[in-house]
C-alpha cells in the first residue's frame, strides 16, 4: 500500500497553485505589481514556483516570460519591473522534478503612481497638529508673553564648569561625539558648544574641540570663532584647538583619551551622538579629575554617562539647550509646543491602552481604530 | 576602624582594573569552566544545522569589524568547523567591508584544518556597497551582484556556484551581526524570499534581534558570548567562549561584590557622619 | 546674503523632505534617495578638509619640537606610507586593498585589528569602576537602581543563581545591622519601633529571599529588562523623538542657526 501511493506522488504532476491575484502596490511611485496566490496542497513536496508574466502590445498578449523563481511556502512576490499603464496577466507554475501543473491566469492588472501616501496619513495629521501648536505658542511670545522653562542642572552647570576649570588654569575639551552634521544630536551639541566657547573667550581659557567627522569640525571651527567673536576677544582664536582627530570609532577614542591625559583639562563636555565609546571617555574624563557635562540622545549610553560624569543632559534636554541658554522667546515658544503634543500623546497612549484592552476581550473589530490609525509603513 | 570604612568606599580605581584583570585572565588561560545548559534558542540553530542534508549551501554574512572580534570571531571559526564537518558548503559575504579580512582568514584557517579545497567546499565573494540593493538582487541572480569573487574569478568557473542562482538555492544563511545589518536580512531575505536565517551577535545587539526570533522569522539566535559559548557545548568542543563565559560569570561576580563592599563603606562612612 | 541664502536653502530642502513623506508620486517618491547622495558626495570632499586639518596639526607640532613630536612624526609617516602603499597596489592589482598586497593585510592584521580590539576591551575595566562608584544606596531612586543593577548582572549569567543568595544574604542582614543602629540612636518610640522592625524583616526574609532567587533569578533578570527597563526607554525615547521634531522645526524656519557662521 505504502508503495503504490509513493509512486502515484512521484508519477503525478503536483497539483497546482489557486487564487493568483495581480495587484497594484499601493502608496508607490509606480512600477510595480503584486503578485499572491494559494499555495498548492502539495506545497510540502514540490521543488519551486516559477511566476511568468506576459504584457499586452498593442492588444496582443506577449509570449510569456519568466519572472523568477522562489522557494516552496511562498505565496506572494512584488514584480518591481513594471511599465505605469500597461496591462499586465501572470501565471505560476509548481515544479516538482521534470513535473509541472500551470495556474491559470491571474486577473490583468496595471502599476500606478499615487499622489498621497494613504498610510502615513497619521504622521500628516500630528505634524499639523505638532506645527500648528508650535505656530500658535510663536505668535503668543510675540505679543510679548513670557514663558516658563524649568530648571535644567546640566546647562546651568556650563558656565561653573568653565570658572572652574579657569580657576585651575587647565584647559577645556568639548567632544562632539559620533555623529554626523545630519544628526540633530550634533546640531544641539553644537549650541552648547557655542555658549561655551563664548564662555572660554570671556575667562580666558584654551578650548580644545577634536572632531570625528570632516564636516562636524568645519561646523565646530565656525560655531568656536563666532563664540569668541561673542565672547568679544577674537584675537584669542586658535585655529589650531580645533581639529579633525580620526574617522575610526576607537581610534578616536584613543585620540581623545590620549588628549585627556596629556592637557589634563579642568572640564570636560561630551555633548552629541555617542556609542560604545562613551564609556571609555567618561570614565578617563573622570580619572584625572575633571568636572564633567555629558549629554546624548542615545538611550544605551545614557547609564554610562549618569554613572561616570558629573552632569548629563538626558536626551531631549539637550535639545533644549539652546533656548534655555539664550532664552530667546522664539525657541522657547517651540519646546512650549513640545509638552503640549507631550500632554496629546500620552492622552492617546492611555485611550489606546483602554480602546486595545477591551478589544482583547470583546474582540469588537471597530476599538482597534486608535492602532491601525498609527500604524504606519 | 573609621578608615577601614573610608578605604573600601574609596578603593583606588588600579585596585578594581587589578581585580578585573585577574578575573578574565584565569579562566582564559587555564579554559577551566563550569556546566551549563544551552540556551533554547542556541540549541534550536544548532539541530537546524544538523538537519540540512549533505551538500546544502550554508550563506554566511560578515556584518562585523575589529572592535567586535572578541565576541564574533570564536563562534564564527565554531560554527564553519560544524558545517565543514557536516559537509556543506560555504558561501561567504559581507557588509562590513573593514571586517572582511576577519572573515576571510578564519575561512581560510578552518578549511585548511579541515582539508576542504577552494571553488569546490568553499568561496568568498568579498563586499559590494548597498546594503538592502545586495541582499535583494541576491534574490534575482547573485551574479548581478556578484559576478566574479574576490579574486576576479567568474562564478561559473567555480564548481560550488555553478547551480546557486538565488536563495532558492541556498538552505540557510547565517549572519554574524555587530550592527543593523540582521534587520535588513530578516526584512528582504527572508520577509521576501523566505530565507532560513540564523543570527549570531554581539550582546550589545541580541536585544533588539529577540522579537524576529520570538516571531519565528529566524530560526536560531545566538547572541553574545553566552550564545558562543552554548554553541561551542553544543557541537563538544569548549573553547575560547566557554572559558570566556567563566570570565564573564566571574566579573560579574566581582563587580557586584566590589558593589557591595562600596556600600558597606559608604553606609557606614555616612553613620560615622 | 552670507546667511540669509543657506537659510533659504535650509528651508527649501527642509520642506521639501517632509512633502517628500507623503508623495509617492515622481518626482518627490525618490526624493530623500537622491538628496542622501548628494550629501554623501559632498561629505566625500570635507574628508580632504579633515585631512588637511589632521596634518597641519601635526605639522605644527613638529615644527615647533615640541613634547609630543615624535608621535606626530610617527602618524604622518604612517600617513604618508599606507596612502602609498594604497595607491600603489591600486595601480598594481587595480584595488588598493587586494588581499594580494600582503603589506596592508599585514597592517590590518598585526596593527589595526589588535588596536581597536584594545580600545574596546577597554569598557571592561572602566565598566567595573563606573559601577563600583556610581551604585551607591544614596536615597531610594539610587537603591532600586542598586538593586536592579545586581539581579541583571547575576541573573544574565550562568551559575549567577548560585552566587546571588549570598549576597541578597549579606545585604539583608547588613540592612538588619544598619537598621538596628539607626534605631538605637533615635528618640521617638514609634522610630525605633520602625528601624528595629526592619531589622527584624530582614532577617527573617534573608532565607525566602535566598530561596526566591536560586530557583526564579534569570526570570526576575529577564522581567527587569522586558518590563521596567523597556518601558522606561520607550518613554525617552518618544519624548527624544518629540524633542527632535521641535529641533528640526526649529532649524527649518530658521529659529536654531548656530551652525551657521
Amino acid at each position: 500500500m505504502i508503495k503504490i501511493f509513493l509512486i502515484l506522488q512521484f508519477s503525478l504532476p503536483p497539483l497546482p497553485v489557486s487564487e493568483v491575484v495581480a495587484k497594484d502596490v499601493p502608496n508607490d511611485a509606480g512600477g510595480k505589481i503584486q503578485i499572491e496566490w494559494e499555495l498548492s496542497p502539495d506545497d510540502s513536496i514540490i521543488d519551486f514556483y516559477t511566476v511568468f508574466k506576459q504584457k499586452k502590445i498593442e492588444g496582443q498578449w506577449s509570449e510569456p516570460e519568466t519572472l523568477t523563481v522562489v522557494r516552496s511556502g511562498t505565496n506572494s512576490l512584488t514584480d518591481t519591473d513594471c511599465k505605469d499603464g500597461v496591462e499586465y496577466r501572470y501565471f505560476v507554475r509548481v515544479s516538482k522534478g521534470e513535473e509541472f501543473s500551470d495556474s491559470p491566469f491571474s486577473n490583468i492588472a496595471m502599476s500606478s503612481a499615487q499622489w498621497f501616501h494613504k498610510k502615513r496619513a497619521s504622521v500628516l495629521i500630528l505634524l499639523i497638529i505638532i506645527v500648528g501648536l508650535l505656530l500658535y505658542f510663536i505668535q503668543k511670545t510675540r505679543k510679548g508673553e513670557e514663558l516658563f522653562i524649568r530648571k535644567i542642572a546640566g546647562l546651568d552647570a556650563l558656565d561653573e564648569a568653565v570658572g572652574r576649570s579657569t580657576e585651575l588654569g587647565r584647559p577645556l575639551l568639548f567632544v562632539l561625539g559620533l555623529g554626523t552634521i545630519a544628526d540633530i544630536p550634533t546640531i544641539a551639541g553644537l549650541s552648547i558648544l557655542k555658549r561655551v566657547s563664548k564662555k572660554s573667550a570671556e575667562y580666558e581659557t584654551d578650548l580644545i574641540v577634536p572632531c570625528f567627522d570632516p564636516v562636524v569640525f568645519v561646523a565646530a571651527q565656525e560655531t568656536v570663532k563666532e563664540g569668541y567673536i561673542e565672547g568679544g576677544r577674537p584675537d584669542l582664536f586658535k585655529e589650531g584647538n580645533v581639529f579633525f582627530l580620526s574617522y575610526d570609532q576607537f581610534g578616536y577614542a584613543a585620540g581623545v583619551d590620549g588628549i585627556m591625559v596629556r592637557e589634563k583639562p579642568g572640564a570636560v563636555f561630551l555633548q552629541g551622538y555617542f556609542y560604545a565609546e562613551s564609556l571609555i571617555l567618561a570614565e578617563t574624563g573622570n580619572s584625572i579629575g575633571a568636572i564633567q557635562i555629558s549629554g546624548t540622545t542615545a538611550v544605551t549610553q545614557l547609564p554610562f554617562f549618569i554613572a561616570a560624569t558629573d552632569y548629563t543632559l538626558i536626551g531631549e534636554e539637550m535639545y533644549a539647550a539652546s533656548a534655555y541658554l539664550t532664552k530667546d522667546a522664539l525657541s522657547l515658544a517651540t519646546i512650549k509646543g513640545e509638552d503640549w503634543v507631550k500632554i496629546l500623546l500620552i492622552a492617546v497612549i492611555i485611550l489606546g491602552i483602554i480602546f486595545e484592552s477591551i478589544a482583547f476581550f470583546t474582540k469588537i473589530p471597530w476599538l482597534h481604530v486608535l492602532k491601525n490609525f498609527f500604524t504606519v509603513v | 576602624m573609621r578608615e577601614f570604612f573610608e578605604r573600601i568606599s574609596k578603593i583606588d580605581r588600579r585596585i578594581i582594573y587589578l581585580l578585573v584583570f585577574i578575573g578574565v585572565t584565569i579562566p582564559l588561560l587555564t579554559r577551566k569552566g563550569f556546566e551549563f545548559k544551552p540556551l533554547q534558542e542556541v540549541e534550536t540553530a544548532y539541530n537546524f544545522i544538523e538537519s540540512l542534508p549533505e551538500g546544502s549551501n550554508v550563506l554566511v554574512s560578515i556584518d562585523y569589524d575589529a572592535a567586535s572580534m572578541p565576541e564574533l570571531q570564536p563562534l564564527l571559526e565554531v560554527m564553519l568547523r560544524h558545517l565543514f564537518r557536516r559537509n556543506l558548503k560555504v558561501i561567504m559575504l559581507g557588509h562590513w567591508p573593514l571586517g572582511l579580512p576577519l572573515g576571510q582568514i578564519a575561512l581560510e584557517k578552518i578549511a585548511k584544518e579541515m582539508g576542504r579545497k577552494y571553488g569546490e567546499d568553499y568561496v568568498f565573494l568579498g563586499y559590494r556597497p548597498g546594503i538592502a540593493a545586495v541582499i535583494l538582487n541576491i534574490g534575482k541572480e547573485i551574479r548581478g551582484v556578484f559576478d566574479v569573487d574576490y579574486r576576479g574569478i567568474y562564478l561559473d568557473s567555480l564548481p560550488i556556484m555553478r547551480n546557486v542562482h538565488n536563495y532558492s538555492d541556498i538552505a540557510l544563511l547565517i549572519g554574524f551581526e555587530a550592527g543593523s545589518v540582521g534587520d535588513f536580512w530578516v526584512q528582504f531575505a527572508q520577509a521576501r524570499f523566505n530565507q532560513k536565517i540564523i543570527l549570531t551577535s554581539t550582546a550589545v545587539v541580541t536585544p533588539d534581534l529577540y522579537p524576529y526570533y520570538q516571531a519565528k522569522q529566524i530560526v536560531g539566535l545566538i547572541g553574545g558570548l553566552r550564545g558562543a559559548a552554548d554553541y561551542e557545548i553544543l557541537v563538544k568542543k569548549k573553547g575560547f567562549a566557554y572559558a570566556g563565559m567563566t570570565a564573564q560569570t566571574i566579573i560579574h561576580i566581582i563587580i557586584v561584590a566590589l558593589i557591595l563592599i562600596g556600600n558597606i563603606g559608604y553606609l557606614a562612612m555616612r553613620r560615622v557622619r | 546674503m552670507k546667511k540669509e541664502v543657506p537659510l533659504a536653502i535650509t528651508f527649501i530642502s527642509g520642506f521639501l523632505l517632509i512633502v517628500a513623506l507623503f508623495i509617492p508620486h515622481e518626482p518627490f517618491g525618490s526624493l530623500q534617495e537622491r538628496f542622501n547622495d548628494w550629501y554623501i558626495i559632498v561629505s566625500g570632499f570635507t574628508l580632504i578638509l579633515g585631512v588637511d586639518s589632521l596634518i597641519l596639526y601635526h605639522w605644527r607640532k613638529i615644527k615647533r619640537k615640541e613634547k609630543e613630536a615624535p608621535y606626530s612624526i610617527i602618524l604622518i609617516s604612517t600617513f604618508v606610507i599606507v596612502l602609498a602603499w594604497g595607491i600603489y597596489s591600486g595601480v598594481k592589482y587595480g584595488n588598493p586593498f587586494a588581499p594580494a598586497s600582503s603589506f596592508l593585510r599585514y597592517f590590518y592584521t598585526y596593527m589595526f585589528v589588535p588596536l581597536q580590539a584594545t580600545m574596546f576591551s577597554l569598557l571592561a575595566f572602566f565598566i567595573a569602576s563606573a559601577a563600583y562608584r556610581a551604585f551607591r544606596a544614596r536615597g531610594l531612586n539610587a537603591t532600586l537602581l542598586l538593586i536592579s543593577a545586581g539581579i541583571v548582572m547575576l541573573g544574565r549569567v550562568p551559575k549567577g543563581e548560585e552566587a546571588a543568595p549570598y549576597f541578597i544574604g549579606i545585604t539583608l542582614i547588613l540592612l538588619a545591622i544598619v537598621s538596628v543602629l539607626e534605631g538605637v540612636s533615635r528618640v521617638e518610640v514609634y522610630e525605633k519601633i520602625i528601624f528595629f522592625g526592619l531589622a527584624v524583616v530582614s532577617i527573617i526574609a534573608i532565607f525566602p529571599a535566598a530561596w526566591f532567587l536560586k530557583f526564579n533569578l534569570p526570570r526576575l533578570a529577564d522581567w527587569v529588562m522586558n518590563v521596567p527597563q523597556l518601558g522606561a526607554k520607550r518613554g525617552l525615547f518618544i519624548g527624544i523623538w518629540l524633542g527632535a521634531i521641535a529641533m528640526a522645526i526649529r532649524i527649518i524656519l530658521g529659529i536654531e542657526r548656530t551652525y551657521l557662521k
